[in-house]
């Protein structure tokens, strides 16, 4: 599996299409983990369900940074926020390489 | 010497930082703790942090303000973390909030002392600059401060990392 992640807008799709052309795609994965954290999943269960999902064949992975800011007042955002960034931390250690890209340019980071 | 590592909410710099702590072998761990309780949320967040140190030999020394009247051996590594909370204990400890100038240069001058008195200080810092919102005139103060105090650190170490998803970047 290959994780793609960066902040918003910084062309991770098309830098990943264009990069993994024979891959699956599993994008904006961090709005995945808002949803079903609002669905009452736990981190645990989100991370699960990922991996589930992308068990098969080669997947690239895609998600948006979102830890980069000032602590959100409300609870619901500061969890998400938090959640978000552990299970990508685990997808990281899992993935075979991992690219960060800014201003549509990817580095490999891992 | 100084080493910054640098990172988002979530991004695993905490982790980051004490691998590179474990990785030397001076006697003395310290882990100076800048975060104070006050509601159930500080508390788990405590309550992590302090489960991830389990078993690494750190000697925890609560430290919300005033960093560098630490008690410190000789042959140490000392971890702060964090400097987003010391920030703010530091800005809003008396009735009237301290400038950003006068926050930082505080808290700068600190950690040089407290930087005399180790062989290697660890420093883990925030990055809370890139959510692109507008804020207030009080926490934009408090902005100021943390990327004044960054930016110097940055300066002063002789290592930065940034650290992404759990990956440290050398920057």
């Amino acid at each position: 599996m290959i994780l793609v992640i960066g902040g918003s807008y910084q062309g991770k799709t098309e830098y990943a299409l264009s990069t993994f052309e024979e891959a699956r795609f599993f994008n904006q994965a961090h709005l995945f983990i808002k949803k079903r954290l609002s669905e009452g999943h736990t981190q645990a269960a989100i991370y699960d369900e990922i991996k589930a999902t992308t068990s098969e064949g080669q997947w690239v992975i895609i998600a948006d940074e979102i830890g980069n800011g000032v602590v959100p007042i409300d609870e619901a955002d500061r969890a998400y926020r938090e959640v978000a960034g552990r299970i990508l931390i685990e997808l990281a250690k899992d993935a075979d390489e991992v690219y960060r890209v800014i201003l549509g340019i990817g580095q490999r980071i891992k | 010497m100084i080493t910054l590592v640098y990172g988002g909410s979530g991004s695993g710099k905490s982790a980051f930082a004490e691998d590179l702590v474990c990785k030397t072998n001076y006697p003395n761990r310290y882990y100076l703790a800048t975060m104070k309780s006050f509601d159930e949320e500080s508390e788990k967040r405590i309550k992590r942090h302090k489960s991830l140190r389990d078993g690494k030999g750190f000697i925890t020394i609560e430290s919300p303000i005033d960093i560098e009247n630490a008690i410190i051996d000789k042959d140490s590594i000392v971890l702060l973390e964090c400097m987003s909370n010391l920030v703010a204990n530091e800005m809003f400890r008396d009735e009237n909030p301290k400038t950003f100038t006068e926050c930082a240069d505080k808290i700068l001058d600190d950690v040089k002392e407290l930087s005399k008195k180790t062989d290697e200080l660890v420093i883990v810092t925030n990055n809370i600059f890139e959510d692109g919102l507008s804020y207030d005139e009080g926490t934009k103060e408090y902005m100021r401060a943390l990327g004044l105090i960054n930016k110097t650190l940055a300066e002063i170490s002789n290592e930065v990392y940034e650290v992404v998803v759990g990956i440290g970047i050398k920057i």
